[in-house]
């Protein structure tokens, strides 16, 4: 029922109108947090872009996490784990783009390729592997994204979607064979 | 694993090194510094004040201006509506009666004797324990003021048997009470027919009714199927003995007229009701009352008394604003008009949280249903009302082609109409909301919801408002702005409210440097030095 800025606040736009002085809002800046995430920043958009294949929905996913990190950040206790701690936060946020996205699915214009305009996208259909990986359950191109462009062990992976390391190898196989059987259809041979 | 899910192994860890990352748009780049603007996600200060200008003393004054035009829109309503309390309401007589006006002062007809006083009780509406407090508080003042009598102006459509009871006991009082049916249209119905008769002298003006006290409704259906055949019984046997013994004090003839009111719902005239003796004559207004009444002889607690009120001061007294709200309120119509601006309220609540519209239409909610408490409600009148204007609302925001519309407008008119059913009653009043009532509010709910959800629809689209302009290319070009990130000859500039990534047409500029829009190529703004 809200609009959007109605809670994404902050931008010039609030400085501009004095909501900022209003609500009485601290502005200095936290210099620590402004670094710790800008380090993130790049390799936060290059995962949430593969996992999402989506050039703008992956911008969202950064600033979501973003916001969220910044919530949560006097609750942070121990700083240096702020690298394992922002892309868990970046996995959940994509998580739940994963799931609206199911929602409100895109039908491609006729004569019109996604993969043209979206660079994550063009970039995943380099290979046959890359366009079936979209076509893969979320859960599965979770642990795929993770295992490969995220270059995560799967311990890692355990602990990042909270789940059991058992769970996780099941996945990664299940996913592996899914490729192979969508490739086999696709190319029509079966071996 | 077999050797195919390994070559995809493979194949996926060379495309994922392959893979690589686009660059950072600048929004996206600012992130780290912009997110920490972001404090609390709702304080009730933003959530009362959506859009805040430019200081805080103004703020200040927008929320105490809102909370101040919420509260004096609510009182205004209030005394507002009182002023169509009367108006036609009842569905059962062929005529409308006009509004009530206001007491006139008194002109005398003799000369007037200061000495003697006559206290006037203007009443109107719903019998309720509003009206019994008022009657029986204003008949205690005659007293003590040492009144020659008291006059209670009555015109009524029915009510609760409670409060009637207390009216009737207070009625029987140690000075003089005269009831006067009147002006010309007003009535005593149901509750208001028992009142009259239990005074000592009944006066009604000519072209007003009495009667129709009745458990059988105008309509020909009967209190057997809401209290069941036995208890139908009872209720009507009890409210024919009563009526038969107020009768009787007024005048033997008058005890079998007064039991057809009940038995058979008949509603009289001005001269059936005086041939029956039911009433002591036909006035024309108040000093005719008390032109008539002088010299008659009353019995006050078993003594014979003579009225004397010919010349009389006459000293009316009025509600006190408390008793006015109340008993305002539960009028038939205004518990409808409260009931669908309570419920447009709300909804638009919904649509554009401001929290005094919501607030403004729980109280209308609350104060229908305080005032619907006298009144035979029909639920599913109700029901097809609140259906209607949902539909109406839902209008602006599910696209239907009109559909909801014609079909909210069905709904609603059809519930006002059946929005009071028959009465349970011998007591209560047979009551329907006006069709002028009905036909405003229709098109007023309809028109309202329209716009209102619509402006709140439009507003959630409408452009960032940023100082004196709207932030959009027709704007930009020629605005005068400021270097955020160092044009090299790429970076951002801060124009019109707005961040936006900018090209440099002369040379590099440095951060904080001032600026001027040149054009814009896509969303990159090209500028130039401010001079």
């Amino acid at each position: 029922m809200f609009a959007k800025e109605a809670y994404l606040e902050g931008g010039p736009r609030d400085a501009l109108l004095g909501r900022d002085a209003l609500l009485g809002r601290d502005r200095a800046i936290d210099a620590e947090f402004a670094e710790a995430a800008a380090a993130e920043l790049t390799g936060a958009y290059r995962l949430a872009g593969y996992i999402l294949a989506d050039a703008s929905e992956a911008q969202d996913a950064v600033q979501d996490a973003c916001v969220r990190a910044w919530r949560g950040w006097s609750g942070l206790r121990e700083r240096d784990r702020f690298h394992a701690w922002f892309s868990q936060i970046l996995v959940n946020v994509c998580r739940s783009r994963l799931r609206t996205q199911r929602r409100h699915p895109f039908e491609p214009l006729d004569g019109f390729d996604a993969a043209d305009a979206d660079p994550f996208r063009a970039a995943l259909a380099r290979d046959a592997v890359g366009r079936e990986l979209t076509a893969l359950s979320d859960e599965l191109r979770l642990v795929v994204v993770l295992r490969y462009w995220g270059e995560l062990s799967l311990a890692e992976i355990a602990e990042r979607l909270r789940i059991p390391i058992g769970t996780v190898k099941s996945r990664h196989h299940a996913a592996l064979a899914a490729l192979r059987r969508r490739l086999e259809a696709a190319e029509g041979t079966i071996r | 694993m077999n050797e195919r899910e390994v070559e995809i192994e493979s194949r996926l860890r060379e495309l994922a090194a392959g893979s690589r990352t686009p660059p950072l748009p600048a929004e996206t780049a600012a992130l780290p510094w912009t997110v920490q603007r972001q404090r609390r996600r709702f304080g009730l200060l933003r959530w009362a004040v959506p859009s805040v200008p430019a200081s805080r003393f103004g703020a200040g004054l927008l929320a105490a201006g809102r909370l101040a035009f919420t509260l004096l829109f609510s009182v205004g309503l209030l005394f507002g509506l009182g002023q169509i309390r009367g108006a036609p309401g009842s569905g059962a007589p062929a005529y409308v009666p006009p509004f009530s006006p206001a007491p006139t002062p008194a002109t005398a007809l003799q000369t007037p004797d200061p000495a003697r006083k006559v206290v006037v009780l203007p009443t109107s509406g719903v019998v309720d324990d509003v009206m019994a407090d008022f009657v029986s508080g204003g008949i205690q003042q005659a007293i003590d003021q040492g009144a020659a009598a008291v006059v209670v102006k009555l015109d009524t459509l029915g009510g609760s048997q409670t409060a009637m009871n207390r009216i009737v006991d207070a009625l029987d009082a140690k000075i003089p009470t005269i009831v006067w049916v009147g002006p010309f249209g007003s009535q005593a119905m149901s509750a208001g027919t028992f009142i009259t008769l239990s005074s000592h002298l009944a006066y009604m003006a000519p072209g007003t009714t009495i009667g129709a006290a009745s458990p059988v409704t105008a309509s020909g259906g009967d209190i057997g199927s809401t209290y069941g055949q036995t208890e139908a019984q009872k209720v009507m046997e009890y409210a024919v003995n009563k009526i038969e013994a107020i009768a009787a004090k007024r005048h033997p003839e008058a005890v079998a007229w007064a039991a057809t009111t009940v038995q058979s719902a008949k509603a009289y005239t001005v001269d059936e009701a005086l041939s029956a003796k039911a009433i002591n004559g036909i006035a024309g207004s108040i000093d005719d009352v008390l032109a008539q009444a002088d010299g008659q002889q009353v019995t006050i607690g078993g003594q014979s008394v003579t009225v004397h009120t010919a010349g009389a001061t006459q000293v009316t007294i009025g509600e006190n604003p408390i008793q006015t709200i109340l008993h305002t309120i539960d009028d038939p119509n205004i518990a409808f008009i409260l009931l669908v601006l309570g419920v447009i309220c709300v909804l638009v609540e919904f649509f554009h949280p401001t929290l005094f519209v919501g607030l403004a239409g729980a109280v209308s909610l609350l104060l229908s249903f305080y005032g619907s408490g006298n009144l035979p409600l029909n639920f599913v009148g109700v029901a097809l009302v609140v259906l209607g204007i949902v539909m109406l609302v839902l209008e602006p925001s599910v696209p239907s082609h009109g559909l909801l519309t014609i079909g909210g407008l069905v709904s609603f008119i059809v519930g006002a109409v059946a929005f009071y059913g028959s009465p349970p009653g011998p007591y209560q009043p047979a009551v329907a909301i006006a069709w002028p009532i009905i036909a405003i509010m229709s098109v007023g709910a309809a028109a309202f919801a329209y716009l209102i959800v619509r402006t709140a629809l439009e507003l959630r689209r409408q452009p960032v408002w940023a100082g004196r302009m709207t932030v959009g290319e027709a704007h930009l070009e020629g605005e005068e702005g400021e270097v955020r990130a160092d044009l090299a000859p790429l970076g951002t500039v801060y124009v019109c409210g707005e961040e936006w990534s900018a090209r440099s047409a002369d040379g590099d500029i440095p951060r904080g440097a001032k600026v001027r829009v040149l054009s814009r190529e896509g969303l990159t703004l090209v500028v130039a030095r401010a001079e």
